[in-house]
């Protein structure tokens, strides 16, 4: 590919985040400006911003790579990033508007009425958050790699310089404008190339080279065991997410919540039809790319190869475009969610506070992206999902449906939890990728029921710890609220 | 965030909706007496059977679909328009099903807090 178009494209969407960014500044003022824009977002710019904020890395290159390596078993993938959006709606949405706390730390601190548990949710929510920052840093790395030729850490760097700059910049207010601009320029970046790819195909009658069935790298099917397990991470991961939860807050009330989610889940939905789409091209068209290892870069060398020309580049520079909207956009919302946890815990919630915050949220996980090596984009944002499933999903939905859980049992179940998940992650790391059991390479089949039977448990054991407050905190939760607000 | 909590005397708050019927009326008053109590369990009640209820209705689907596609007669071989099966149902069919469960339940969990919005006020 032209390094020209892939370095013009990169730096036209940092440009446009950035001057979003300051554009939203003049804003942005007071620190609940910072954190929640108020709460004045409109369903469907809230929508469009968590579906920004959402498709990372993993569902802009990783879903199309997967597809490509592993057919059937791949598009299980999309399907559980947007059901997880139906439990995230039947479970959470409305309950968690209504608590009125700013993040999960917050949530779990008024209903267990607890500084410790609150101490602890931070600090699974900061793990959550670096884990799923690495993935996207590795995306930016491969992209740059591939499109410009430049060294690869020139990408992940290049993201955390942006991401820092908006986000201490404008706080959330800029952030709601700049992910729901990239929701719609990531939807635009894959349709149109492979709706450009698809009438050269049929106009020049190009024969596919493999049926649409046969797996490139001849990979064998995933048995039941990894179905189910990569299910239940995706479907309960995603309601633990910390970045898509601040999201929640942004809605006027608990309805509002309800019908962004719905509309999100439609944004999804339409969405994923574009990576599944590229997926089967490059199956039938372009098997040489997996062979030749570089399935995560299917959907930024498709255009190229098959639309030559200035047209050909013109769609390349789009394609590029949407991958660092998608990298830019859940890198900057992970960071204003950790930078929202680090700042209340560390620097006592300023304004100041927070902006240090956030380029401490940021820099962390860009040592680690540098000192690591990618690996299938989608499948290591898949073992986030399972890590937050395991820890935050309990305390979550047992805290907002059960009135018995006390502050022993949440925080036994997430120290559980994330041992059990984490311990499967590094050991099945350190096995390789080919050699660990399926078990141990997808954990949450066991680690989420277990981390849910620890923190049931421990919670009936310390009956005597359920908080004074449960009835109060229950009827906030799930009380709707009035046309006018009675709350000061 | 401040709230303060409407201690009141329950009989004044059966009064509390005047004519005009839109006044505000906190939501406390319900919680502090004990067939307010009741009402937010039940409403409570209500909401947690129904998302369970979308939930594992959703989970079966989606294991009638995973099931039929593995061990379904001929699956493997049907098309349609040229694209197999299991590439439509897994690619593009399920997202309805999705769509529509979320919309039901939409629906249904606003008709329960406006049924508990309505006990509260008819006390």
């Amino acid at each position: 590919m032209n390094p020209a178009v892939g370095l013009s494209a990169f730096l036209a969407v940092s440009i446009a985040t950035a001057v979003i960014g300051f554009y939203g500044l003049r804003i942005s003022r007071t620190t609940g400006d910072f954190y929640v824009a108020s709460r004045t977002v409109p369903p469907w710019w809230n929508a469009s911003a968590i579906g920004g904020e959402y498709l990372s890395a993993a569902s802009f290159l990783g879903v199309a790579g997967l597809i490509l390596l592993s057919g059937t078993d791949a598009l299980w993938f999309p399907v559980g990033y947007t059901a997880g959006y139906l439990m995230l709606l039947l479970f959470v949405a409305a309950p968690l508007r209504r608590s009125g706390a700013y993040t999960i730390p917050d949530f779990t601190e008024a209903r267990l009425d607890s500084r410790l548990v609150r101490r602890v949710t931070s600090l699974v929510v900061v793990a959550v958050g670096w884990l799923y920052i690495v993935p996207q840093l590795h995306g930016a790395a491969l992209t740059i790699r591939i499109t410009t030729g430049l060294p690869s850490w020139v990408g992940s760097t290049a993201v955390v310089l942006v991401v820092c700059l908006t986000v201490v910049a404008g706080g959330m207010r800029s952030i709601t404008f700049v992910q729901a601009f990239q929701y719609w320029l990531k939807l635009t970046a894959l349709a149109v190339p492979v709706a450009f790819v698809l009438l050269v195909l049929a106009g020049n009658g190009t024969q596919p080279q493999a049926p649409l069935p046969l797996n490139p790298t001849g990979q064998s099917a995933a048995g039941a065991y990894q179905h189910i397990s990569l299910l239940v991470a995706l479907l309960f991961g995603t309601l633990g997410l910390p970045h898509v939860l601040v999201r929640f807050y942004t809605n006027p009330d608990g309805q509002s919540a309800r019908r962004t989610t719905l509309i999100v889940l439609g944004l999804l939905s339409v969405f994923y039809v574009f990576p599944t789409l590229s997926g089967a091209l490059g199956r039938m068209f372009a098997p040489d790319l997996a062979q030749s290892g570089q399935a995560d870069a299917l959907v930024l060398l498709l255009p190229g190869r098959f639309v030559g020309g200035v047209a050909g580049d013109m769609l390349s520079a789009l394609v590029v475009a949407g991958a660092f909207a998608a990298f830019l956009s859940t890198t900057s919302g992970l960071v204003v969610s950790l930078s929202g946890v680090i700042s209340q815990d560390l620097f006592g919630g300023s304004v100041k506070g927070f902006r240090l915050a956030a380029l401490l949220a940021a820099v962390v996980p860009l040592g680690f992206a540098l000192m690591t090596d990618t690996l299938a984009l989608a499948g290591s944002v898949g073992l986030v999902f399972a890590f937050t499933a395991s820890t935050i999903c309990p305390v979550l939905l047992l805290g907002i449906w059960w009135r018995g859980l006390t502050d022993a049992g949440a925080i036994a179940g997430m120290l559980i939890g994330a041992f059990l998940c984490g311990g499967a992650m590094v050991v099945g790391t350190l096995m390789g990728p080919g050699n660990a059991p399926a078990w141990l390479a997808q954990p949450a089949a066991w680690s989420v029921p277990a981390a849910f039977a620890v923190t049931v448990t421990v919670s009936v054991m310390t009956k005597n710890r359920v908080p004074a407050s449960v009835n109060r905190v229950m009827s906030r939760l799930h009380v709707p609220e009035r046309p006018v607000v009675t709350e000061r | 965030m401040t709230r303060v909590r409407v201690t009141a005397p329950r009989q004044s708050a059966t009064a509390a909706p005047g004519p005009s019927g839109n006044l505000p009326y906190p939501k406390e008053l319900a919680e502090d007496s004990d067939a307010g109590r009741i009402f937010i369990r039940s409403l409570i009640r209500s909401q947690l059977r129904l998302a369970l209820v979308v939930a594992c209705g959703f989970l079966v689907i989606l294991a009638v679909i995973a099931v039929f596609l593995v061990y379904g007669p001929g699956v493997a071989e049907t098309r349609i328009f040229g694209i197999p099966l299991d590439w439509l149902v897994l690619g593009a069919g399920i997202y309805p099903v999705i769509g529509l469960s979320a919309w039901l339940y939409n629906r249904a969990a606003a008709r329960n807090e406006a049924r508990y919005q309505d006990l509260v006020e008819d006390k």
